[in-house]
């Protein structure tokens, strides 16, 4: 199917999932556009709009989604303006979804639909602001996904990351003026680092354009010197460390959630986070291997810190926002993990991770919200016994906070296994194997408590004080719609991995050839038996004569 | 029909009906139950389906799950003989265990919740059952551990239900982070977690098994099978309806453990192997000192599922598996039976779970007495009845292999006699000792039935040669091993001798008791010991408070010292030091600007003629 358009001096021809790709950056955006110029002053055509600018990247999102094929390996529904963009630094208008890029953008399509009705909904002050800043930021999630172009893929996550700052600052909780200040200096220094990473890569590296292919085309011609690729990765490292909250830049993640409005929390901490990990996995790691594993003895250590420390940090919290940041931040930490084994395993993995996280905490923040809208507070001391009163908010509390927990049958799970086991694959990384598994008695202990603190138990006093003013009622229709469709898309991931896994694991396996050829890797035995015929049964055999341990003989 | 498409439906038809509960018949509670039983039942005709169609022969099916470069997980089904026995307990006791439940909740306010867990719970067992390899196993091993928290927390308005599934989950945790660890320690030894390719790689190449990772995959048991150190979360458990005691924490989930190890028996050394004897017989004898001093009926019985899953374990470990999954069936049929009988006794009681304020329930009570009398003897192992097969095996065994290992299982089951009974005549002879116990009727057919149905199965579960040899036909191996053993006249005394020993003591002592226990009045040394059960759960609940608090609160404030202190604000601050420097220059007078002007121009020259050097 093709649609024709008439641009200014060529015609441009589009299929219907270009049309999407497009559309799911351009849609939300014209939306803000019409929001912020003041247009129109009917409420309900308003709202429709705005359903209408949240629904369009969602359904284009679930569409390219499936119709994602990724057998040619290439980029899928590829859009490519070379005149839009400065040629003479390489940049280049250039969209398209690969396997990695795919399952994130429909990802954000999701939490956008998610973020945006609770937006409509919120009856925030100034509403129609607010749903012009979160459009804006929505149209930004879109297209840093589907930008092939590094320089367009940093410039919409700018897109996103702007409004943000503005939303703290206006519709924040408490302290939002100091704690909106303070996570834009940190995000903007953590932005600014890895630009200089990327300008260093455009500089450094003599390619025909800024994109991925080309640079990774350039570089198997010409390789960069150690020392060169060791600054660059390290820049590039922890520019984007900062804004996914690596140990120990992590600190502006649980106050700025904490402070931001729902909406606000979800779609960051869900999806804008992902910038720097995709960064990681896509960019920084296949295009500076060696970089990467010279830091990667450092970033196994602050990723441990991640989990370790941050964990712990989030047991000691009473405060269910800050309980739910600190638990986010944790769990980026397997991602980093992921990353710093430097294996198309543990990569793959985190990519896994991050869309299944991305649902999980943006669920989360959303169902704490519920819970504040009933309680009045976000203390868990304050409150308990709810479970009687609100079965439904508490069925998807608990089946979210396992989510995130990594039980199976939910997304998380299957990112969480990769990522240990590929810490297992090189024996150097048993040591993180063991101390990063604690992590799951550790998320274990702070989700439960805080299942056992809000919903079991009997009311605590206060609560039966602020029921007396205040009528507790399970959650509307309108509340349920947003936190089911997330918690459908975690369950999809959870029940058939591959949905995602097969297409992650193509672009992946072709973007980290070096690691498999640089690293000596083990067969491991069963290879040898599947692969081999005589000649290893001889070896074997050997093996079995040197080592006598063998199977018990009490039953003889 | 192909037989992967029985299973797929055996799996998950109760996954569907599920779901359907929670979202249909969320606040039909009938329907929500009825539903639950039919699918149980379906359940049963499938998997008697599936053990009675396969010829005996082994049945391996499998599918790409996820595959991500060197990773390849497969969904598939493993049916060989110990996989036949275990989805016939799982799906006739649960059957029963299902019917039981539609008169023991009857009057629950959340009855889909209760019905829908169960069937939650059948799926991820039946899971457990039959997968084919063990990332597929550790998938459904925690779905039981959810399914668990789910039920226990049935009455989540008591503290202590909240608490106690809280408990029971955490605790499992940790030992399914060593089944994790030793996953993935598999993984990259073997290059495989598949159980077929498994046991045929270890046949070729021994090396691939050590004793660290047998010992890794066996937490994941040892938290699941409760046993020593993690045993603390299942008396805690009895928070939950009984019937999901009965089902989970007695028949079921609790052995899936012992099932596990035999699942890998091939990846344990002999180091292993001992280590599980000795946890086996020390957590027989622990488990039954703790049931001895117990008040609450449900209690004892967990204590003593504990003692019984030591017995297990201990045989696993004299490398007997086919006797240790004999012990298991016969203990789902008279432990099942035991703790239906207490909730038969505790909503007869109106929920009176203290032993010493029942009392003559004997009269009242008739056939829950009866059959409840036919499961302590079983247990005790009187003679000719099912425990005393299975459990008398693992005595022998001991008796001819290991010395120090039957000298700790005998006196467990001397222990065991002495403890059962003292629960049967507190319980059901002697007088009432209160208005719940004097008013207490017989309950209906619905709970009595399954009750009459057990007790045959208690009476005659011993006898394999009765039961369809698709069933039984793991067990026959070990069981002939036995019989040709030596010493069985000896044993026959032995045995006869403890349970008489222990039936005579308890009749003694219990025969006509108060509200007290007699035992705490002639020996309240040794009853405060065993109370105190060797301070496990102080010890626990003292890291919790004393340690891991104190230590969370530590590493907060450290991260606020530290990190958003000294890196953040630290930062800051020198950012503003600067600010500051800079601001002294602008003073605003125009004679300071002079000097500094001067100053600067001093500087350049000087700089020009090379004063600092090159």
């Amino acid at each position: 199917m093709q649609l024709v358009f008439l641009g200014t001096d060529n015609l441009i021809q589009m299929s219907i999932y270009q049309i999407l790709l497009l559309g799911s950056i351009v849609v939300p955006a014209m939306v803000s556009i019409v929001f912020y110029s003041g247009i129109g002053r009917d409420e309900l055509i308003l709202k429709k709009l705005a359903y209408f600018g949240f629904g369009f990247p969602f359904i284009a999102g679930i569409v390219l989604f499936l119709s994602f094929d990724g057998s040619n390996g290439a980029y899928c529904f590829e859009i490519f303006q070379p005149r839009m963009g400065l040629q003479k630094l390489k940049i280049t208008f250039h969209l398209g979804l690969n396997g990695v890029s795919s399952p994130l953008f429909a990802m954000a399509g999701v939490v956008g639909l998610a973020a945006g009705l609770t937006a409509i909904h919120s009856g925030a002050e100034r509403l129609r602001l607010y749903l012009a800043l979160l459009l804006t930021m929505q149209a930004g999630l879109m297209g840093l996904f589907a930008s092939i172009d590094l320089f367009f893929y940093y410039l919409f996550h700018e897109f996103a990351l702007i409004p943000t700052f503005i939303m703290i600052g206006l519709w924040g909780g408490r302290d939002r003026r100091s704690i909106a200040l303070e996570i834009t200096i940190y995000l903007t220094l953590g932005a600014l680092i890895s630009l200089g990473g990327l300008v260093a890569l455009n500089v450094m590296v003599d390619a025909e354009k800024f994109d991925f292919p080309s640079l990774s085309l350039a570089l198997s011609d010409f390789a960069l010197a150690d020392s060169t690729q060791f600054k660059i990765f390290g820049l590039l490292l922890f520019g984007f460390g900062i804004l996914v909250a690596l140990f120990p830049f992590h600190t502006w993640a649980a106050k700025g959630y904490q402070c931001a409005p729902t909406s606000v929390s979800m779609l960051h901490a869900g999806v804008l986070k992902k910038f720097g990990l995709y960064g990681l996995i896509q960019i920084a790691s296949p295009l500076l291997p060696d970089g990467a594993l010279a830091w990667s003895p450092y970033l196994l250590w602050l990723a441990l810190g991640n989990v370790i420390i941050v964990g712990f940090v989030a047991i000691a919290q009473n405060n269910l926002k800050s309980m739910v940041g600190y638990g986010s931040v944790m769990h980026m930490g397997y991602c980093f993990l992921g990353v710093a084994v430097c294996s198309p395993l543990g990569a793959g993995s985190g990519v896994m991770l991050m869309v299944a996280h991305g649902l999980s905490v943006s669920l989360m923040f959303l169902l704490s919200t519920y819970v504040y809208k009933r309680s009045g507070t976000f203390e868990m001391d304050e409150m308990g016994g709810l479970g009687k009163k609100t079965p439904v908010l508490s069925c998807f509390f608990v089946a979210a906070t396992l989510a995130t927990i990594g039980l199976p049958g939910f997304g998380n799970f299957w990112g969480e296994f990769g990522v240990f086991l590929s810490l297992g694959q090189n024996s150097d990384h048993h040591l993180f194997l063991f101390l990063a598994a604690l992590g799951i008695i550790l998320s274990a202990v702070f989700g439960l408590r805080a299942v056992a603190k809000i919903f079991y138990g009997k009311s605590s006093n206060s609560l039966i004080e602020h029921e007396k003013e205040h009528t507790i009622c399970d959650l509307s229709l309108s509340e349920i719609f947003p936190a089911a469709v997330i918690l459908s898309a975690l369950l999809f991931l959870g029940l058939w991995p591959r949905g995602i896994s097969d297409r992650i694991d193509y672009e992946i396996y072709s973007r980290y050839y070096h690691f498999n050829s640089s690293q000596s890797m083990s067969l491991p035995p069963c290879c040898l038996v599947k692969q081999g015929g005589q000649e290893n049964n001889q070896t074997l055999s050997l093996f079995q004569e040197k080592s006598p341990v063998s199977k018990s003989s009490a039953d003889e | 029909m192909e037989t992967e498409t029985v299973l797929f439906s055996l799996l998950l038809l109760p996954l569907l009906s599920a779901l359907v509960t929670l979202f249909f018949f969320r606040k039909r509670g009938n329907i929500a139950s009825l539903l639950s039983v039919a699918t149980s039942g379906g359940i049963l005709v499938f998997s008697l389906f599936i053990i009675f169609n396969g010829e005996n022969e082994v049945f391996h099916w499998q599918t790409t799950w996820l595959k991500m470069s060197e990773w390849e997980l497969g969904f598939g089904f493993l049916i060989d003989a110990p996989a036949r026995l275990l989805l016939f307990v799982v799906s006739f006791v649960g059957f029963l265990i299902h019917i039981f439940s539609l008169g023991y909740m009857a009057d629950d306010e959340s009855k889909a919740r209760y019905f829908g867990g169960l069937s939650m719970f059948m799926f991820s067992m039946i899971g457990i059952t039959i997968a084919d390899n063990l990332i597929m196993i550790f998938v459904f091993w925690e779905l039981v551990g959810f399914s668990s928290y789910l039920l226990i927390a049935h009455y989540f308005t008591t503290e202590e239900a909240a608490q106690a599934s809280k408990k029971a989950f955490i605790v499992n945790r940790v030992g399914d982070f060593g089944f994790l660890i030793g996953i993935v320690l598999t993984y990259w030894a073997a290059g495989t977690v598949n159980l077929v390719e498994l046991a045929d790689l270890v046949d070729f190449d021994p090396t691939i098994v050590s004793t660290v990772l047998g010992l890794a995959l066996a937490c994941g048991f040892i938290g699941k099978s409760a046993q020593f150190p993690l045993h603390v979360w299942l008396p805690d458990a009895m928070a939950g309806p009984t019937p999901v005691s009965a089902l989970i924490h007695a028949a079921t989930m609790v052995a899936a453990g012992i099932y596990l190890l035999i699942r890998i028996e091939f990846m344990f050394t002999v180091q292993a192997l001992s280590f599980f004897g000795v946890l086996g017989g020390v957590m027989g004898l622990y488990a039954g000192f703790c049931a001895l001093v117990q008040r609450d009926i449900k209690k004892i019985l967990a204590y003593s599922t504990l003692s019984q899953l030591g017995y297990m374990t201990a045989a696993f470990g004299l490398g007997i598996p086919g006797i240790a999954l004999f012990h298991l069936m016969t203990h789902a049929f008279f432990k099942a039976l035991m703790f239906l009988g207490s909730g038969s006794v505790i909503h007869a009681c109106h929920h009176e779970q203290d032993i010493f304020k029942y009392g003559g329930l004997r009269k009242k009570m008739p056939v829950t007495a009866l059959t409840f009398l036919v499961g302590v003897l079983a247990i005790s192992g009187v003679n000719f009845l099912s425990g005393y097969f299975s459990k008398d095996a693992i005595l022998l065994t001991a008796y001819n292999t290991n010395m120090p290992l039957f000298f700790l299982l005998y006196s467990g089951a001397i222990l065991t006699a002495f403890y059962m009974f003292r629960l049967y005549f507190i319980t059901f002879e002697g007088e009432s000792r209160s208005d719940s116990a004097s008013n207490a009727h017989e309950n209906g057919a619905l709970m009595t039935g399954p009750l009459i149905l057990l007790s045959i199965l208690s009476v005659f579960g011993g006898y394999h040669s009765l039961f369809p040899i698709a069933i039984v036909e793991s067990l026959i191996p070990d069981i002939e091993m036995v019989a040709e053993m030596s010493n069985h006249l000896w044993m026959i005394v032995l045995g006869t001798f403890a349970w008489v020993i222990g039936a005579i003591a308890a009749k003694n002592l219990f025969g006509r008791v108060g509200d007290q226990d007699p035992l705490e009045q002639k020996l309240p040394i040794f009853f405060a010991l065993c109370k105190s059960k060797l301070f496990i759960d102080e010890i626990y609940e003292f890291y919790v408070k004393r340690i891991q608090e104190p230590f969370v609160r530590f590493i907060e404030v450290m991260e606020l010292l530290f990190i958003s202190g000294l890196l953040v604000r630290g930062s800051a601050g020198v950012a503003g030091l600067f600010a500051l420097i800079g601001k002294a220059f602008y003073v605003g007078k125009i004679h300071a600007y002079a000097f500094w002007f001067v100053a600067g121009t001093i500087g350049f020259l000087a700089y020009a003629v090379g004063l600092f050097g090159n």
